[in-house]
């Protein structure tokens, strides 16, 4: 960057922006942006269905967009943005399971607002204004904008150039969430401490990562990747730097994905947040942190991996080992799914440690099947009820089988993907991860994982023969009957999990091949 | 260490920005703890200023010192001077394997760093030739322009997260002064409105109520909020000192 910058005292030369690469985060910036004037200039009653058609029509454009951006690959803005394969499959992946989630979260049910948002956040728990507030029909539909901006933040995560570009892009795709979070219609304190803990944890993970790129800096003089990887040949006499720098960023990346011993706020967050941005979180956000977590450490710093490739290995198999086992012990359906999801994540971790090109592609793939697997499980939550609110305690889903066997069938498909059974998008995933490890000197890492997901599929096994071998405790727990959003998400989500089970060659062939960083 | 005046006015300053660093985190108060985090700020900043980066050196100090410390006295000032954090551990043991977790880690980062072999420093010169602003400049319009113009979605999320957190949007029109007269001849109770609260010879503050005929005090003649947090005054004091004026002057006029 010095160098770059000795001839500058003559006349300023604008950055180059190819906007048929960038045009994906402009849509969703765009869609994010007008969003928020709606609900500055639209008058009450129609915000919602605006909001919805803003932020569907916005992500869809996006997507088109992400096709359009192939014949624009490569990297723009003084190397700020790249946009290469994986970075275009993982932003098609983040839109595609938005759409999803967006879809969701505008689930309202018999009300005037989407359900799972309170209708006042600024109004206090319990309190008469909070009552004044739902009987007036208010509701809170800022929670698309925020959505669209969260999401624009996800594009541009795995597509970061440069330390600094993925910094903004992790602190624009974090502070959302933490709003978001704390915004559900129930159990609002639950909620709000949820948000607060995700919040400050989160600021923790940011200053990692910021400390870590400072020393990343110090070793390299740039903040790009591509110096950075350049620099670990020839830098000689500052692996002090290198090392501790590396791992500090990692620290702030799979603090995002929750990876033990990072994951303290998952299962609080996860249980407290409305459950259709739960989902969100659990699918959009990993793709994206993954994404990040793929260019750092193939772009960047793949090179000195013999250095700090150990302290990964051992995130990986306390990932998978401490999910699967504490998953055992849960009696809260979000707080299983939120255990759940920290397993996967370290079979994830499994594939990224191969350092090889089918590393890439299995990640990749997992990330898919995984997100469309997951949103689809936490909208099935968001249906079953007792009187008002969600049904989350296990005992409560006890004989649901036999009340509802659709929607149980539905869901028991899905913890069936979650436990790698074959015919489900789960097993094909996990076979790529797992064999990509095996295939580069990772094979410690796929036995703990087989352990572990056997250790995983107990609990799935468990909950399915709860819905449907056990006697219901009451007839107080009903699905609620879904709108075509929600119907639509779960069963896209579902549909997806099959599919990529059965004829996952084509998801797989695009994954291959789109499996190479620019460097 | 280029020269030797940078050199004294680290050694100078370096202590004295490690001091308030660990005032941060051993005093109490936070009132002092919000003086430490400014003396650290302005350190800091000075520090930018002796490197050649002034313009960070300058907004160090309008940014963090001027603006962030003072929104941080002013939540003070409105959460209450003196409260300070509650230093129960609800984790057994927190507290020590913290400080040990930290210690190590602490440690780990000293070692690593401090077994590096740094060439020598290039400077801010070179970067500097052309003015330290317009080298900032170059790099924030220029290779950094996406950033930049990201961050305006973190300020537009920022923006609208304070309005959903905090702002409770009037949902029903105000009520008229005609309509609350009104709704209280309907109602038929405190016709005039509610008493004001009492006005003493030593005090006419709301918290202090004001007597009924009887003598007692009127609960209606202060504001609900301030009953429900117990910060309503005893009037007794003020309405007997008024009596014993009165009685002098009485006595004084017998005599």
């Amino acid at each position: 960057m010095i160098a770059s910058l000795s001839g500058l005292t003559t006349e300023f030369v604008a950055t180059k922006i190819n906007y048929g690469a960038v045009l994906p985060m402009l849509v969703v910036f765009g869609a994010a942006m007008i969003g928020v004037l709606v609900e500055a200039f639209a008058p009450r009653a129609v915000r919602y269905g605006a909001q919805v058609g803003v932020a569907l029509v916005g992500l869809v454009a996006a997507f088109m967009a992400v096709v359009l951006a192939v014949g624009h690959q490569g990297s723009t803005l003084a190397g700020a943005v790249v946009i290469d394969g994986p970075a275009l499959f993982l932003q098609g992946t983040i839109l595609a399971l938005s759409v999803l989630s967006v879809l969701a979260m505008a689930e309202r049910f018999d009300g005037i607002g989407a359900d799972a948002f309170t209708a006042q956040g600024a109004a206090a728990p319990g309190s008469p204004q909070e009552s004044a507030a739902v009987r007036a029909g208010a509701t809170t539909t800022e929670v698309f904008p925020l959505t669209m901006f969260a999401i624009g933040g996800m594009l541009l995560f795995p597509a970061a150039g440069d330390l600094l570009t993925m910094f903004v892009a992790l602190e624009v795709l974090s502070l959302p969430l933490y709003i978001l979070s704390g915004l559900a219609s129930r159990r609002r304190l639950l909620s709000q401490e949820a948000s607060l803990k995700y919040f400050l944890l989160g600021a923790f993970s940011s200053a990692f990562f910021l400390f870590g790129a400072a020393l990343l800096f110090g070793y390299s003089g740039s903040m790009d990747l591509g110096v950075i990887a350049k620099a670990i040949g020839t830098q000689s006499g500052m692996d002090g730097l290198l090392v501790p720098g590396v791992l500090l960023v990692l620290v702030g990346l799979l603090f995002k994905i929750g990876a033990v011993p990072f994951h303290s706020w998952t299962p609080d967050v996860y249980q407290g947040a409305p459950t259709p941005v739960t989902g969100f979180m659990a699918a959009c956000t990993k793709v994206a942190a993954f994404g990040a977590i793929l260019r750092f450490v193939y772009v960047g710093v793949g090179d000195s991996r013999w250095d700090w490739a150990p302290a990964l290995w051992a995130v990986a198999i306390l990932t998978m080992v401490v999910g699967a086992v504490l998953s055992i012990t849960q009696t809260d359906v979000k707080r299983l799914l939120a255990y759940s999801s920290i397993a996967h994540a370290g079979f994830v971790l499994t594939g990224l440690l191969a350092f090889d090109r089918v590393g890439v592609s299995s990640v990749m793939f997992y990330v898919v099947a995984y997100g469309f697997s997951t949103i689809a499980a936490f909208a099935i939550v968001s249906l079953v009820r007792d009187g008002g609110s969600e049904a989350t305690h296990l005992s409560q889903w006890a004989g649901l089988g036999r009340t509802h066997p659709i929607v149980a069938g539905a869901f028991a498909f899905l913890l069936l993907a979650f436990a790698g059974i074959p015919l489900t998008s789960g097993f094909t995933a996990k076979f790529a991860v797992f064999s990509a490890a095996i295939g580069h000197g990772a094979t410690p890492l796929a036995v703990v994982g087989v352990l572990a997901s056997a250790i995983a599929a107990f609990v799935y096994v468990r909950v399915i023969v709860l819905m449907y071998f056990t006697e219901s405790g009451g007839d107080s727990v009903r699905v609620v009957p879904p709108s075509i959003l929600t119907s639509a998400a779960v069963t896209i989500g579902v549909a997806m999990t099959l599919v990529l089970g059965v004829v996952p060659a084509p998801l797989l062939d695009l994954a291959s091949r789109s499996a190479l960083f620019l460097r | 260490m280029t020269s030797g005046g940078e050199a004294v006015l680290f050694w100078i300053l370096a202590p004295v920005s490690v001091l308030g660093a660990l005032g941060l985190l051993l005093v109490r108060k936070a009132v002092h703890v919000a003086l430490g985090m400014a003396v650290v700020m302005i350190n800091l900043g000075i520090f930018y200023i002796a490197q050649n980066a002034e313009f960070l050196g300058i907004v160090q100090i309008v940014v963090y010192t001027g603006a962030v410390m003072m929104l941080f006295i002013f939540v003070l000032m409105l959460i209450g001077v003196d409260s300070s954090d509650s230093l129960v551990e609800t984790i057994k043991g927190q507290k020590i394997a913290g400080l040990l977790l930290s210690t190590g880690l602490g440690v780990a980062l000293f070692a690593a760093i401090g077994s590096a072999t740094f060439a020598s420093p290039i400077g801010l010169k070179e970067v500097n030739a052309g003015g330290n602003i317009t080298g900032m400049a170059v790099l924030i319009f220029g290779k950094y322009v996406w950033a930049f113009e990201v961050t305006s979605a973190l300020l537009i999320t920022a923006a609208l997260a304070a309005m959903v957190l905090a702002h409770r949007e009037r949902l029903t029109p105000r009520p008229t002064q005609r309509q609350w007269s009104e709704r209280r001849f309907q109602v038929g109770k405190n016709l005039a409105g509610l008493p004001a609260p009492g006005v003493y010879a030593r005090r006419n503050a709301v918290d202090t109520p004001a007597l009924l005929p009887d003598g007692t005090p009127s609960e209606a003649s202060v504001p609900r909020v301030l009953t429900a947090r117990e910060q309503v005054n005893d009037p007794e004091p003020y309405a007997g000192a008024e009596r014993a004026i009165e009685r002098e002057i009485e006595e004084g006029t017998n005599r």
